[in-house]
């Protein structure tokens, strides 16, 4: 069974997911998306490793969700495109990371700006939902979630508790 | 050298509860060994031939007494008694168990010390110069900047699931003792006409299968742009970077498919965006982390002189390893000593749990509580006093530890290979020990004089036999060992990869051919001040390739 989670845990009822039809929004791969992007619909993208984020960049006021697909865990272009779309680019809204996703690259993940997860893997759905996520506090980077400048050096931030 | 903070002990304690909860998982089967593999190979642990073996950074290889002392502790208490000093600057354990592992990981947090990227598919232990801080010849301790990237490596969220394991070594001299060409990134600290700090920055070096040299891709990066840049570097290599074939998959194949100054224009374009962003490195932390590596306070022991030369005179073994073991320190009073892992037909790099105590007692006696790892897995007190030079030698020789052959065709760099490891083609050590007891006379070592040997049991050339003057590689052949022999490799400032010379040899004739090309070199060579390699890269292979094969060499 797939799910997905997000800070707020267990999402019912996603507008992404589920059976065809024409009411539900649609997430399109990127040559799709950028074929319709000036269509006056708000769309989803499904980027695939190897797409260059940047092409995305006039189109984001149009964009409800990128999905950020990890064909195999230990693929790690998501990161980077990630990095991209939050840091680079600007981008505010749902970012979802799809594929496999396993619960001991979740707090990568969420440094990494994802706030959305398509989960299929049965142990890390119970911890998502058990909220016991296994990362560090202390970070020896910035990244694109918010952390707080801490630990005395410019390179250093502490995880936001509370 | 650098001390853990508050931040560091919260980081590493996390870190090892981390791994503890990982371990119970996968002891209890939640997670499969495919999921827990790069979990593991993070915190340094691999399954090898016969048991899980544990990697333990060395930060670019600098240790004090008490950190050796713990070394020694869980080479006592959880393996057989020995540790093994790796090309890396790092020690490993063969024999622990994998339920040991975080209390080995708690031990090490104790003494500010970890396993963290020590494997995997990430940026690994940063290396610098093993003479850091001492080395007459640097513009400035290469160090401070080998911490700040571990730092910035450390977990780092991007850049942890990589095409392919990422090196980096740091120097700063002129004189390359980190091999900065045979690395992902290689780093040369130096100072611009100004005198200004920053780093000539050479990428895409590598051994392995396709053994390459770094290219030269920015001359003088200043030092506050060191993260912003080396960031450019890895993100434009996690997103192209080959994924399709790990033998493709290093940076260096991107350089050579992509081209170095496409490559370059594109880590360019990427640091245009990142340069004067929070990356930038503040002159205050850069002076901050410096301070930690402050040099010691070295008193002027102009004694020593005249004792070493009296000392020199009454003892010849003496003589012979200040000779070959002792090189010039910034201060004239002082020496930087290798302690020789190469004892005469020993196995490269190993140590045991009495030999690693007694360093510990001598680097705190003679040298100033510092202790270095070299990438020739041997060990430094790089701040001995020349008048103290006696009485470490002598303790030294107590333990087995005095070998004169620092740079010596008997220093030998060798792989763990089959004996161990679960790639291994072919077996490295006993190779090593064979041609180690054939060339053990001091007088016969002394008169071929400096001449590095390498052996890789496979073709992941983890000895590093690419950039041996004499290179030693095996392979397996129809079910068998064969060694293949490559010449004129180096990986100093003025490096190459060497070549093979002709068809493997049998385990049992790998040591006469070796012999046979140091015969041809000391036959050929125009005076004993010639080198092996000089003279090698003076004549090039054709004679060594008549005296092995007798003019007719096939290839392997």
């Amino acid at each position: 069974m797939t799910v997905i989670w997000t800070k707020n845990g267990i999402v019912e009822n996603d507008p992404w997911s589920g059976d065809d039809s024409a009411d539900r929004p649609k997430l399109l791969d990127l040559s799709q998306f950028l074929e319709h992007a000036r269509d006056n619909e708000v769309l989803g993208v499904r980027l695939a490793p190897s797409d260059d984020v940047r092409q995305l960049e006039p189109h984001l006021d149009r964009i409800a969700m990128i999905a950020v697909s990890f064909p195999a865990f230990s693929d790690g272009r998501g990161f980077s495109q990630a990095t991209l779309l939050r840091q680079r680019l600007g981008y505010t809204g749902e970012m979802r990371a799809v594929g496999q996703v396993l619960i001991d690259q979740v707090p990568h993940m969420l440094r990494s700006g994802f706030d959305s997860f398509e989960v299929e893997h049965g142990p890390t759905i119970d911890r998502l939902r058990q909220n016991r996520i296994p990362g560090i506090d202390q970070h020896y980077q910035p990244a694109p979630l918010p952390a707080d400048r801490q630990g005395g050096y410019s390179w250093r931030r502490a995880a936001v508790t509370g | 050298m650098y001390r853990y903070d508050e931040f560091d002990h919260a980081f590493v304690a996390a870190r090892v509860s981390q791994f503890r909860d990982q371990v119970e998982r996968r002891l209890s089967g939640e997670i499969s060994e495919d999921a827990f593999k790069p979990l593991r190979l993070m915190n340094g642990v691999y399954l090898q031939l016969h048991a899980y073996m544990l990697r333990v950074a060395v930060p670019y290889g600098t240790l004090n007494a008490r950190q050796m002392r713990k070394l020694a502790h869980i080479a006592r208490t959880y393996d057989r008694g020995y540790g093994h000093f790796t090309t890396r600057q790092n020690i490993q354990y063969n024999w622990p168990k994998l339920s040991d592992m975080p209390a080995i990981l708690e031990e090490l947090a104790e003494v500010e010390m970890h396993a963290i990227q020590t494997s995997g598919n990430c940026i690994r232990n940063v290396t610098a110069d093993h003479f850091a801080g001492a080395a007459a010849d640097e513009v400035a301790d290469p160090r401070p900047y080998a911490e700040i990237l571990r730092q910035w490596s450390s977990v780092h969220p991007e850049f942890s699931f990589l095409p392919r394991k990422f090196k980096i070594a740091v120097t700063a001299s002129e004189r390359d003792r980190a091999a900065i060409q045979v690395h992902d990134i290689g780093l040369q600290l130096k100072k611009d006409e100004e005198g200004r700090l920053g780093f000539a920055v050479w990428i895409g070096g590598g051994q392995g299968r396709t053994p390459m040299l770094a290219k030269k891709i920015n001359d003088f990066l200043p030092e506050a742009d060191l993260l912003s840049y080396v960031t450019a570097i890895m993100r434009v290599y996690n997103l192209h970077g080959r994924r399709d074939n790990k033998y493709k998959a290093r940076i260096k194949i991107l350089v050579h498919e992509t081209g170095v100054d496409e490559l370059t224009r594109e880590i360019e374009a990427e640091w245009a965006h990142l340069k004067d962003g929070e990356l930038k490195l503040p002159d205050a932390d850069i002076a901050a982390i410096n301070a930690y590596f402050a040099p010691p306070e070295l008193a002027d022991r102009a004694e020593g002189w005249g004792e070493i030369a009296a000392w020199k005179k009454s003892d010849p073994g003496f003589a012979d390893w200040v000779g070959r073991n002792v090189a010039p320190h910034r201060h004239p009073d002082y020496g930087m000593v290798t302690i020789s892992l190469k004892p005469i037909g020993g196995i490269p790099g190993d140590a045991s749990a009495e030999q690693m105590d007694a360093v510990a007692r001598l680097a705190e006696e003679f040298g100033h509580d510092e202790i270095r790892v070299t990438h020739e897995q041997n060990l430094v007190l790089p701040h001995v006093a020349l008048a103290d030079l006696e009485p470490l030698y002598r303790a030294l020789l107590a333990e087995g530890l005095a070998t004169a052959n620092a740079g010596l065709i008997t220093d030998i760099i060798a792989c763990p290979g089959l004996d161990y490891c679960a790639l291994a083609n072919a077996r490295s050590i006993p190779v090593a020990q064979d041609i180690s007891n054939r060339f053990g006379d001091p007088a016969r070592q002394a008169e071929i004089g400096d001449l590095k040997i390498k052996i890789s049991g496979c073709i992941n050339a983890c000895g590093h036999h690419h950039v041996g003057h004499i290179g030693i590689l095996g392979v397996e052949k129809k079910g068998a060992e064969l060694y293949q022999i490559t010449l004129g490799g180096s990986g100093d400032e003025n490096a190459s990869i060497g070549e093979i010379i002709g068809r493997g040899f049998e385990p049992d004739r790998i040591t006469d051919a070796i012999e046979t090309v140091v015969d041809t070199y000391l036959e050929n060579r125009t005076s004993i001040e010639e080198t092996f390699l000089e003279c090698y890269r003076r004549l090039g292979a054709a004679p060594f390739k008549a005296a092995l094969y007798g003019g007719a060499a096939e290839a392997a």
